[in-house]
């Protein structure tokens, strides 16, 4: 397996290489200008021409992509050209703990309660519980986000006061003391939190119950209920086992967004996340951010995908790498 | 795979009945919950005790650098003006529209009553000297003026900082300001001779040519750094200093934490005297990037004020916190229908000017002016915020504007007849055609503003029943505003925010490669002879004639259709006391606020 593993981690090296050139033309040759914003009445025309300069971007783009390679393969990404000139990596590192400690807690929760939810279906198959969670899960699986956040603000920030609408910390959340401060910081993550695994809860469900409705059926289930073992170990043990196994694709496709960020989220509640810094770096024609962006969640696809397969073949004997 | 037997399709059908009910009845109740809120007074009891003490501002967006020299967003300007001292004070004079220039010891202009709420005392200058040639300005310093570290502010700060606003590899977006000093009409600002200090509290700047004292004012007065503590930083490194992250300054408040993109806290300064520390103990600057969730954190009382907020929301937003009220200022910003008056196409290529096919007239402007129901996009969007717009000198500027230019009224009837007098005839679609041309053209418009959205479709249905076909496009913000200046676009709906000095040359010089945002092509030798002889006079209110003129000519020309002059609306929470807005800006005068809870607690 080690091999393996060595040799997909090879081939994901030239891979991510190209996504990154691509992204390097394709942002360039689209329209925009990162120094668009200096050109306007009452600044001299020379700033955004001084401030192409400093960016590089005067340029040719074959030799700016010459440059770029040369500094790229030495790990230096650049400077961010729309946040105080910070090396890329800077901001991402300011953003990645944030976007991480929502989309851990997320994911906990919606593996947690998709499973439960999807296998209590499965073995309720058809009855009122079933069809109601069914119908439930649809319902928020099939919510925008984003429109979801808002009720949810709207119902428990303003008409319950219940969880702050916004931030991470209360105003004077320093002074509170470090329990004090991380209980205020889980309160400020309740909302999101909530909005973001009632959301991917919703689609695990609906992806273990058709997976553990089939496993049911199979013989050897029927054959472990002959044997006589009791209804839990037949579920938990004999069914389960073999009906998580597409849950592991959605758990290595998963990876990325750990570290992508959930932009609405993170826009509605106002955490500085990785779906921030990248839109915003798209919005602000932020080449070395968007580079850097690209080269995170393109490594971590590569990775995701990998880490499922290796997994598999992990969980499943019969599969072998 | 799910069987249903018959029974359980019955069972089913009523579970989905069930759900259904369920569902319509959460979402009745959740967006009941949004017009009732009654909240405000309950909710001051759940505010820790921290907020007694803060005023919390919501913002769009983080400031992009805490250093005078570099930032260049609204938020950053409103920060600085608050960590660092400044030369002079300025005020803008509502009763007159001119902006007045205030040191310690003398004003540009006597106040007139009701005005001067600006104390002296922030300023670091005691007086200042214009010299009888207008070619250079004599500033006196004070003596008790220190940057938080203890160290005199001295003349010799003033030069270094110029050196820096002035160098290209740092690239300050205040450049402009350095236009008249010695050098820059030979492109570099020599200044050993534009710039003297004599000693500590002298500070001299020389001028190429006769500048206007007001001018020379404004031009002279950019916030100073302190030259001891950023010396050693070099300018290729000045961008990214760490420095930038640390602000030492001396004005009524200081950085007291920066957590990027998530908010700014400024502590007041017990230390300073200019012009004193800040009345209110902390001020936190918070980033909300979602304008739904501003409005949310302003109704709750998470936040005191946001600005910018769409008059559709006030009545709720009133009525859900009657602790909150909506403040005016303006009016500075307009919006207007760009028509391509020179054929762009054929610019382009040649660079020869020929007038624009459709809108080369000012015949046929002046008939769409005339076809826009602007009056109607005001009474539906913006109500009492919005001024039917002439010209682009703003009725707040009330020693230039012209008041007796009388709006072009709606009229479709005199429209058509415009356009039939220039041979543009109904065709048999129902569009006007001429020479086999029919008036057909897309109406440009950058995404994300619910305003213009809505004037494009008011403007979009008026120009079809005079028989003009308008088709809507919306492009993303750069790639529109990247257009407009590579002249690609023939009618486009945008917006301007005028300055408080009136210089027109860059929107409509005849001179296409030297005016930058002349996107129309208009050309009139008038106008730019007007803008010439305006300069040319030493005093503000000599150039009244030349403006006059100008409005009433660009009336007649039509290079763009003026829409409407918007009030900027900002929403606070009514716990602030002393807050005063100023076309200037609403933070004006911030460290003069007061909140209610906070006359107890101590400083």
């Amino acid at each position: 397996m080690l091999g393996y593993i060595f040799k997909r981690l090879l081939i994901a090296i030239p891979l991510v290489f190209g996504v990154l050139t691509l992204t390097f033309f394709i942002i360039r040759l689209a329209p925009g200008d990162p120094a668009a914003f200096f050109i306007q009445p009452g600044i001299s025309p020379n700033v955004a021409e001084q401030i192409r300069a400093q960016y590089g971007l005067n340029d040719p783009v074959p030799v700016q992509y010459v440059k770029w390679l040369a500094n790229v393969l030495q790990g230096d990404f650049g400077r961010s050209f729309s946040r105080a000139q910070q090396p890329v990596f800077d901001v991402i590192a300011d953003a990645l703990p944030i976007t991480m400690t929502i989309a851990l807690l997320t994911l906990v929760a919606n593996f947690t309660f998709g499973i439960l939810i999807g296998v209590i279906s499965a073995i309720r198959q058809n009855t009122f519980l079933d069809r109601f969670l069914t119908v439930t899960a649809l319902f928020f699986y099939s919510m925008p986000e984003f429109w979801f956040a808002l009720m949810m603000i709207i119902l428990f920030a303003l008409k319950f006061p219940l969880f702050p609408a916004s931030g991470l910390n209360e105003i004077g959340a320093e002074n509170f003391g470090p329990i004090g401060f991380v209980l205020d910081r889980f309160w400020h993550l309740v909302l999101p939190v909530t909005v973001l695994s009632i959301n991917g809860a919703a689609g695990i469900a609906r992806y273990v119950r058709g997976s553990m409705l089939e496993v049911i059926r199979q013989d050897y289930i029927r054959t472990a209920r002959a044997k006589g073992l009791p209804e839990k170990i037949v579920i938990f043990k004999h069914a389960l086992r073999n009906a998580l196994l597409p849950v592991i694709t959605l758990m290595g496709s998963s990876l990325p967004f750990i570290f992508s960020g959930a932009l609405f989220i993170e826009v509605i509640f106002a955490f500085p996340g990785m779906g921030r810094v990248t839109v915003e770096a798209i919005f602000a024609r932020d080449y070395p951010l968007i580079i850097a962006n690209t080269f995170i969640s393109g490594s971590l696809i590569v990775l995701g995908n990998l880490f499922a397969d290796v997994l598999y073949a992990v969980v499943d004997p019969r599969i072998k790498l | 795979m799910i069987v249903l037997t018959e029974n359980g399709t019955k069972r089913a059908a009523s579970v989905y009945r069930f759900a259904a009910h369920l569902l319509i009845a959460l979402l009745v109740f959740t967006l009941s919950s949004c017009g009732h809120h009654k909240g405000g007074h309950e909710n001051t009891g759940n505010r820790g005790r921290a907020m007694d003490s803060t005023l919390v501002i919501a913002m769009l967006g983080d400031a992009d650098y805490l250093n005078p020299v570099l930032g260049s967003t609204v938020t950053s300007g409103n920060i600085i003006g608050l960590i660092y001292p400044s030369l002079l004070q300025s005020e803008f004079d509502t009763t007159t529209g001119l902006v007045n220039y205030i040191a310690l010891e003398k004003k540009l202009r006597a106040v007139t009553p009701g005005q001067g709420k600006k104390t002296p005392k922030g300023a670091l200058a005691k007086s200042w000297r214009m010299s009888e040639d207008h070619k250079s300005i004599t500033y006196v310093l004070r003596k008790d003026a220190f940057w938080n570290d203890g160290k005199p502010v001295v003349s010799g700060d003033f030069k270094f900082s110029y050196q820096l606003y002035g160098n290209p590899v740092i690239a300050s977006a205040r450049q402009q300001y350095l236009a008249e000093l010695i050098g820059a009409d030979k492109g570099n600002v020599d200044f050993d001779k534009a710039i003297e200090t004599p000693d500590d509290t002298t500070l001299v700047f020389r001028f190429y040519k006769p500048v206007p004292e007001y001018l020379a004012l404004f031009h002279t007065s950019l916030t100073p750094l302190p030259a001891h503590h950023w010396k050693a930083v070099n300018p290729d490194e000045f961008r990214h200093s760490a420095l930038n992250l640390n602000p030492l300054g001396s004005g009524p408040y200081t950085l007291k934490s920066w957590h990027q993109q998530q908010e700014i806290v400024l502590a007041s300064n017990r230390k300073s005297n200019l012009p004193k520390a800040g009345t209110i103990p902390q001020i936190t600057f918070r980033v909300v990037p979602d304008y739904t969730v501003r409005l949310a954190q302003l109704q709750t009382g998470a936040v005191d004020v946001v600005e910018n907020i769409k008059p559709e929301d006030f009545i709720a937003l009133l009525r859900a916190n009657r602790q909150l009220e909506v403040k005016t200022v303006g009016l500075r910003v307009y919006d207007y229908v760009g028509w391509s008056n020179i054929d762009h196409e054929e610019y382009r290529k040649s660079g020869r000017v020929k007038p624009h096919p459709l809108f080369g007239s000012a015949q046929v402007r002046l008939a769409l002016t005339c076809a826009i129901d602007r009056e109607a996009i005001i009474d539906g969007y913006l109500k009492e915020y919005g001024v039917i717009c002439n010209t682009d000198i703003s009725p707040s500027l009330k020693w230039a504007y012209n008041d007796r230019i009388v709006p072009h009224a709606f009229n479709p009837t005199k429209a058509s007849a415009l356009l039939r007098a220039e041979g543009w005839l109904l065709g048999s679609d129902g569009i006007l055609q001429k020479n086999g041309r029919k008036f057909s053209f897309v109406l440009y418009t950058n995404s994300g503003n619910a305003r213009r959205n809505y004037a494009s479709v008011i403007i979009q249905q008026n120009l079809r029943s005079i028989g003009i076909d308008c088709k809507l496009d919306v492009q993303e913000s750069n790639v529109f505003f990247e257009n407009l200046q590579q002249r690609k676009l023939d009618a486009w709906l945008a917006g301007w925010s005028i300055g408080l000095e009136i210089d027109p040359l860059d929107v409509w010089g005849s001179d296409l490669n030297k005016s930058r945002f002349n996107f129309t092509g208009y050309q009139n030798p008038r106008i730019d002879r007007l803008c010439e002889l305006a300069k040319q006079k030493m005093d503000p209110i000599g150039t009244r004639p030349y403006w006059l003129e100008y409005q009433e000519i660009l009336h007649k020309d039509q290079p763009i259709t003026f829409l409407y002059w918007m009030k900027e609306t900002q929403g606070f929470s009514k716990r602030i006391e002393g807050a005063e807005l100023n076309i200037s800006g609403t933070f004006y005068n911030i460290d003069d606020w007061r909140l209610r809870p906070s006359a107890n607690v101590a400083l």
